[in-house]
């Protein structure tokens, strides 16, 4: 117990010292203890929302050094390649579209801790990420981004048309995967496999028919489906409240069972992920799960997040204080006008720098 | 009488911020993502006598709003005996290649309304053209789709008149004067084309006439065969692919029409038959060697 609140305390230190982007708690990964190094350590989550479903899911997640390693190797190496892509679309080795994935890392990571690497993935044009996590080397990725034939998709597809083995891309047209989806979760069940497929899409798409139709049909066959929203909040320039008229886009299954995770905090991802792979699999039915996260650059390079629809974003940030978590105002003097606490993390408009 | 220099691109924003400033953004507003949603809900406003001008923000998004404008904004009247008609209704969409578009920013879908009985196809070439033809397409009594080359917004550049003017609908505009060859284009094929009228009459001593279709469907076909009749000899070209491609209509009604003028088989030089491509565009598109061959092929068979 002593312990617990020693952590704790150490863990509220240190983060004040680095400047943090995520809003959550994540926590030292290896506390110090009067007798050596722990190898793994206990975290707390981040809180969930459900809808149609109990509290099922854990607290606390228990994780070791390695994982939580990998977990950062992971992230941190979708990041730089995707900063890298940014800088070589500028100097237009890279042509066409770009849609970056930064801030978004911990969903993939998060998500690909849980599932397995038969299970089918698909989802949008902001794909990169989940290319490197179904297993494609950064050097294909790169490839394939700049055109080349030693890309995954031989050089013809580009950024937004990624494959691998157990992924079905990477698609340009919005909302247009999700059907896709649930396409492949029925000849998965078909089959009669013990696989789910994981179909994912953004908070713009939520407005698609075809997703609703795609919603149907996977609770009317009870499809080994895992919807994944990954609302980063923003539909190109548009904010979310301006396009949808409930933006809870977990509960917009209506029918079918949802849940909300926080999108920037690893282990949450994880453990829900964990959880709801294994309800789909059981033949339960499809889930409806979404991420919330945020994106740090615009919506693609025609809009890579320096113009004026996001100044009013320009100079707020992230309170980094646990229990306040507010989106505040940065005022000279860095002081949250919620918690009152001195906050030392950057704008919001440097979240490419960790 | 006062000119104004316009951007294609700038003489739309300031349409829209017009808009947005003059009338309110009550009338000028963003919708949410969804294109069949965009095209039903404009359907029904023009129905119920509002001017509907609905934007779907690329061409090759249109699809799933497909249904909605071949279904019920072509057939509206037909159906009801003339009770009822989306007439009000104007949809507006950038197509065409932009050399980064790749599958999904590229395309031109003008042959899959043109085979639509109920709908007008407009697809202008420069800004004063838009500002007619947009003009025109809005207050015309039949739903348009209204179909803009998204690579002249950065490129074309024009003074074009502040007062009021419209530009009747299904009439082709012949560009430039000729004996030899016609030649059939809309959008930025055009630029090509007139490129290709000069490499033939600097190199092959071929007069060219172009003409520019503007309205794809209904087209003046009254125009194109009287040429034709003249010349004896048709190239037609567009980027949309080859097979099934609007090229494929204006040379049947064409050789139905002038067989006996025809002194060569006409020519179609199009995009090839694969998705809009991502690395092999400039191999893609029409350009102005591919219509030139074209041309040597025509006038010397």
């Amino acid at each position: 117990m002593a312990f617990r609140l020693f952590a704790s305390h150490l863990r509220r230190a240190v983060r004040s010292q680095f400047a943090c982007h995520f809003r959550q708690n994540i926590g030292l990964v290896a506390p110090v203890t009067s007798r050596g190094i722990s190898q793994q350590a206990e975290f707390d989550l981040s809180p969930f929302r459900y809808h149609l479903l109990d509290e099922v899911f854990p607290k606390t997640s228990v994780a070791t050094r390695d994982e939580m390693l990998s977990y950062y190797r992971d992230m941190v190496t979708i990041r730089r390649m995707e900063d890298d892509s940014f800088a070589l679309y500028r100097d237009k080795l890279i042509r066409g579209f770009l849609h970056l994935y930064n801030g978004q890392e911990a969903c993939c990571v998060g998500m690909e801790a849980s599932i397995r690497p038969d299970d089918e993935v698909i989802t949008a044009y902001r794909a990169h990420g989940w290319t490197y996590t179904r297993g494609v080397p950064v050097k294909e990725i790169m490839a394939e981004l700049t055109g080349r034939t030693g890309g995954c998709a031989k050089g013809k597809g580009g950024s937004m048309h990624m494959y691998a083995q157990n992924f079905y891309g990477g698609n340009g047209i919005v909302g247009a995967q999700v059907p896709l989806g649930a396409g492949i979760a029925f000849a998965i069940q078909y089959r009669g496999e013990d696989r789910i497929c994981v179909a994912l899409y953004g908070d713009g798409a939520a407005n698609q028919g075809q997703v609703f139709e795609a919603f149907n049909m996977a609770k009317l066959w009870n499809l080994p489906v895992l919807f994944v929203v990954e609302n980063n909040n923003f539909g190109m320039g548009t904010s979310a409240e301006r396009a949808s008229a409930v933006t809870a886009y977990y509960t917009r299954g209506d029918y079918i069972p949802g849940f909300q995770v926080n999108g920037m905090d690893v282990l949450a991802v994880k453990e829900a992920t964990k959880w709801a792979a294994d309800y789909c699999r059981s033949g339960k039915g499809p889930l409806l799960m979404e991420l919330d996260t945020y994106r740090y650059y615009g919506h693609s390079m025609s809009d890579p997040g320096t113009r004026s629809v996001f100044s009013y974003l320009v100079g707020h940030t992230f309170c980094v204080v646990s229990h306040c978590l507010c989106f505040v105002k940065l005022s000279w003097k860095r002081r949250c006008p919620n918690c009152k606490e001195t906050t030392r993390s950057y704008s919001i408009m440097q979240g490419s720098h960790p | 009488m006062a000119r104004t220099c316009h951007l294609m691109r700038i003489l739309l924003t300031c349409v829209l911020l017009l808009c947005c400033t003059c009338v309110g953004k009550d009338r000028v507003f963003n919708t949410p993502l969804s294109e069949q949603g965009i095209a039903g809900f404009g359907i029904g406003l023009a129905t119920a006598g509002a001017t509907a001008i609905a934007e779907i923000q690329f061409a090759d998004y249109v699809y799933p709003a497909f249904d909605q404008l071949v279904n019920e904004a072509a057939k509206y009247r037909y159906r009801s005996g003339n009770m009822f008609n989306c007439g009000r209704l104007t949809i507006r969409m950038p197509c065409g290649a932009v050399g980064h578009g790749a599958h999904y920013h590229s395309q031109s879908p003008e042959a899959y309304f043109a085979h639509t009985p109920g709908l007008k196809v407009v697809i202008p070439r420069s800004p004063i053209q838009t500002k007619g033809l947009l003009l025109a397409s809005i207050r015309d009594n039949n739903p348009v789709v209204f179909m803009e080359p998204k690579v002249l917004y950065r490129l074309a550049e024009e003074q074009v008149p502040v007062a009021d003017y419209e530009i009747l609908l299904s009439t082709a505009e012949v560009i430039r004067e000729g004996s030899d060859v016609t030649m059939v284009a809309w959008g930025k094929q055009l630029y090509v084309l007139h490129e290709v009228c000069d490499m033939a009459k600097d190199q092959l001593g071929v007069s060219c006439e172009l003409i520019d279709l503007r309205t794809i469907l209904p087209w003046d076909q009254d125009t194109v065969c009287k040429s034709v009749c003249k010349t004896g000899r048709l190239l037609v070209s567009h980027e949309a692919p080859l097979t099934q491609g609007f090229a494929a209509e204006v040379v049947s009604t064409v050789q139905a029409e002038c067989f006996l003028h025809l002194e060569a088989p006409a020519a179609r030089v199009c995009g090839w038959d694969t998705p809009f491509p991502h690395i092999f565009e400039p191999f893609y598109v029409p350009d102005k060697w591919r219509c030139f061959e074209a041309v040597k092929r025509i006038t010397s068979y």
